[in-house]
């Protein structure tokens, strides 16, 4: 913003340009945004309803917080997690368990707190033997490929491959289904987490790491900012962020089984593309160094939008996949066209 | 010998913005001829060589090959007139065989070719070259990097080069493998070839060479008959005038107490455990060649690189760093020599570069909220004399010299007891270098030790108050002061042992 707040003395016009030159993507995007609100409130049935955004923004909300995470991993230069839904499913198969049986001690048997934990333990772990593995050199998409496929039949093979199902009432309620001031309670956990992640970023030492090892790993290792313990922190960060909105997700079904983040999830199918594109559709520079979760916050409530519209349209899941994809090849061309960043060679 | 030059180039010039890489330049080379092309850095030997493969078609001037003039847009239409040049850096693919590897373009092959058939249409252009006994089906990665260097070589003569450019083919290579590259120079002359044979290391150049072109500051300095002149000429010419005002004067006394004593390092590359001391508030040069080992005792000592033995003793405290950040720890400072591939976040604004060293000293509990950052950034800009206001520029887009400060100037954000600077102004303009050289005597004075290791050596006779000369990997010997003379070092780092005489 400080290039903006030197031109003070410019017309608003020419301020407005300076804007547009210095954040062409931001502005890109805001202006996708503008388009479709105003082709939505015209064209588009029950599109200007309190109901309809709430919808919108609770969409974005579960795919937004794992994009969040995902944001971190980025943003360090490790590419991506792309065991997101597998650690989503085997975090959401443990919350159910402990949900349903307590983990064989009947006295913890719906007992949310150590489900929870539980849950979130699972991540933690996944992300830390993940993370040492990139840490230790390894190509991040493979280690989390492999990762992924690990996660899945770990999940699989415990569940037997079954939905486990608890019943309601049940102390999960309140995060699955329950709302605070008229909004869901996931919404409130999105707009939480996105906060604390933009100050995460731009307020800590460790969010400036995130940025300098990113730009750079080696100039990075010669200033003692290795990304051995980056990659360890942002993966950890990434599968506790999937644990979290798997927990969400399974309270909200009452139930849980190994498939749900690949059919059922959501409107468009396949977790894994969906927050990829979220992070992507941002802005966020794939090769890390540049970006922020704002973007990636503005990314998902763009997606949402687009999703929403086209279901109001009549679309099935089909085309609204191929709108994703398309989301994604898009938002690669428009930076490969306008990205400063880490580009900048000469 | 015909006495019409093969190729003839004539008041050639090269700008790039504001600096005049060449400057109405002059060669020619006759066939069968051996032509040495020898130049201190920035001297504009590399340009010319780009100028004559077709690398670099924006110049001014004329160029005739075979007294006809040309001009060339891309390399490959140069390697059709017959020039080739063989890089310092090698084009092999190591995972395929020493005949694939040089039938790689494909030109004169059938379309379906064994292996057997390019070995045997690779075999003379192997002996050619020398490589009588290795066998063309062998993987390129089993030969050693001198044989390597040959294999390249035996490439650019199958696709029939008249003019051969050898790029410092011996850089990298020990005694031995160096002498088997100046036989084959030698045979590919009696051949008939023609060789451009660019290298800093002027014993080759005295071995083989029948005439010498020098460049100095982009300018040819007349060709020499090599029998004509000798080592202390060729430096006199290579150097020109003395630059010496450009340099800070040096410290008035060198202090006796030692900083820090480096024992027995012995980090890759070099060939015995070095020892040494660094006094306080001096500027200490390692002086050497690519390849001499200068560098790596640097990298060594702020942790970049392994030493198998060893151990620094700095305020009393004696360890070995492991890594960067432990050197960082006990206030090693280390600006590599590439501050593109690991000294600046390129990508990142000028201020986040200035603190990135020194995160925890701008934050509280891990929290920065920008001011104490602001002000800090600010201080260390002030003085490396970088813009102000562009502290929120990315730092890719200043130039080569203000890139320089920034990489140097954040290393005073941890307040180093001792400051490592390898190659401190490559790459660097001459106003830029000027301000360098300025502030890194102003540190000193403040009492910061300061080791650096040049391949520059002007940088390496004028700046530093102490000397230590490598050679292939071996520390050759040490002066102070008075005694730095730009022959005795140079003689040091080129041919301690008179080899140029055996």
């Amino acid at each position: 913003m400080n290039a903006i707040i030197e031109n003070n003395q410019l017309p608003f016009s020419a301020k407005f340009l300076q804007f547009y030159k210095d954040r062409t993507l931001l502005a890109i995007l805001l202006s996708l945004f503008a388009v479709m609100f105003i082709y939505g409130i015209f064209f588009t049935e029950n599109y200007l309803t309190i109901t309809n955004f709430k919808a919108i923004i609770r969409d974005a909300a579960l795919y937004g917080i794992m994009a969040i995470g995902l944001t971190f991993v980025t943003l360090s230069g490790n590419f991506f997690l792309l065991s997101l839904k597998e650690t989503a499913s085997i975090c959401g198969v443990t919350f159910a368990m402990g949900m349903a049986t307590g983990f064989g001690s009947p006295d913890l048997a719906g007992n949310f707190l150590v489900s929870l934990l539980a849950a979130l333990a699972v991540g933690v772990v996944s992300g830390v033997i993940q993370g040492y593995f990139v840490g230790m050199g390894g190509n991040p998409i493979v280690v989390t490929l492999g990762g992924a496929g690990i996660l899945y039949g770990i999940g699989a093979w415990w569940s037997d491959n079954l939905v486990i199902n608890f019943t309601r009432p049940h102390d999960a309620e309140w995060l699955g289904t329950g709302s605070f001031l008229g909004l869901p309670s996931i919404t409130w956990s999105f707009i939480l987490i996105a906060i604390a992640a933009e100050i995460v970023l731009r307020h800590t030492n460790f969010g400036r790491k995130v940025y300098l090892v990113g730009a750079n790993k080696a100039a990075g290792k010669a200033t003692g900012h290795e990304n051995f313990s980056m990659a360890i922190i942002v993966f950890t960060i990434c599968s506790v962020c999937c644990a979290f909105v798997a927990v969400a997700f399974v309270a909200q079904m009452d139930s849980a089984q190994s498939n749900y983040f690949s059919a059922e999830f959501g409107s468009s199918g396949d977790m894994t593309i969906l927050v990829i594109a979220t992070v992507m559709v941002g802005g966020n520079s794939i090769m890390g160094g540049y970006g922020s979760t704002l973007r990636t916050s503005l990314g998902a409530i763009f997606i949402a939008m687009v999703d929403n519209m086209m279901v109001l349209q009549g679309f099935n899941s089909g085309p609204r996949i191929v709108g994703v994809g398309l989301m994604i090849v898009f938002s690669i061309i428009v930076f490969g066209l306008f990205a400063k960043g880490s580009r900048a060679q000469e | 010998m015909s006495t019409n030059p093969i190729l003839k180039i004539s008041k050639v010039s090269r700008t790039f913005g504001a600096i005049q890489a060449l400057k109405e330049a002059n060669f020619e080379i006759n066939e069968g001829e051996i032509m040495g092309l020898v130049g201190e850095n920035g001297a504009g030997k590399s340009t010319l060589v780009k100028i004559i493969s077709g690398f670099d078609p924006g110049f001014k001037g004329s160029y005739q090959i075979n007294g006809k003039e040309v001009k060339f847009e891309t390399p490959s239409q140069a390697e059709e007139s017959g020039i080739a040049i063989a890089q310092q850096e090698l084009s092999l693919i190591p995972n395929m065989s020493v005949a694939e590897n040089i039938f790689l373009t494909g030109a004169k092959v059938k379309k379906f070719a064994t292996l057997n058939t390019l070995a045997k249409m690779a075999r003379p252009y192997l002996d050619e070259v020398g490589l009588t006994e290795v066998d063309p089906t062998t993987r390129i990665n089993l030969l050693s990097v001198g044989e390597q260097h040959l294999v390249e070589v035996a490439r650019l003569i199958s696709r029939e080069a008249k003019i051969l450019i050898l790029d410092e083919p011996t850089a990298a290579l020990g005694e031995a493998e160096s002498r088997r590259i100046l036989e084959m120079v030698e045979r590919l002359a009696a051949n008939g070839k023609s060789i451009i044979y660019v290298s800093h290391r002027l014993d080759e150049i005295f071995k083989i060479t029948k005439r010498i072109t020098i460049l100095r500051d982009g300018v040819s300095q007349g060709i020499q008959e090599t029998k004509d002149i000798d080592v202390n000429k060729l430096v006199e010419i290579m150097l020109g005038r003395e630059l010496a005002n450009m340099f800070p004067s040096k410290a008035d006394h060198i202090s006796d107490d030692p900083k820090l004593e480096v024992k027995e390092l012995w980090p890759d590359g070099v060939l015995e455990p070095v020892s040494f001391s660094a006094f306080k508030g001096e500027i200490l040069g390692l002086s050497g060649q690519l390849g001499s080992g200068a560098g790596e005792v640097l990298a060594s000592i702020a942790g970049a690189l392994q030493s198998r033995s060893g151990s620094l003793t700095l305020n009393g405290e004696t360890f070995l760093p492991k890594s960067p950040s432990h050197a960082i720890k006990k206030k090693i400072a280390y600006c590599s020599s590439d501050r593109k591939k690991d000294g600046l976040f390129l990508g990142r604004p000028i201020f986040e570069n200035l603190t990135s060293p020194a995160l925890g000293a701008i934050s509280k509990y891990g929290f920065n909220f920008g001011s104490s950052e602001d002000n800090y950034s600010k201080n260390l800009a002030k003085e490396f004399l970088i813009d102000v206001k562009r502290m929120h520029d990315e730092s890719g887009l200043l130039s080569g010299g203000n890139q320089q400060k920034v990489a140097l100037g954040k290393w005073l954000s941890i307040k180093p007891d001792v400051l490592l600077v390898n190659e401190p102004t490559r790459g660097v303009d001459v106003g830029a270098k000027s301000e360098i050289y300025q502030r890194m005597r102003e540190l000193a004075a403040r009492g910061i030790t300061i080791i650096f290791a040049s391949t520059d050596i002007q940088e390496i006779t004028y700046l530093p108050d102490r000397v230590i000369t490598f050679y292939r990997g071996m520390m050759i010997d040490e002066h102070r002061l008075e005694k730095i003379k730009t022959p005795l070092i140079l003689k040091e780092i080129t041919d301690p042992f008179n080899e140029t005489n055996l």
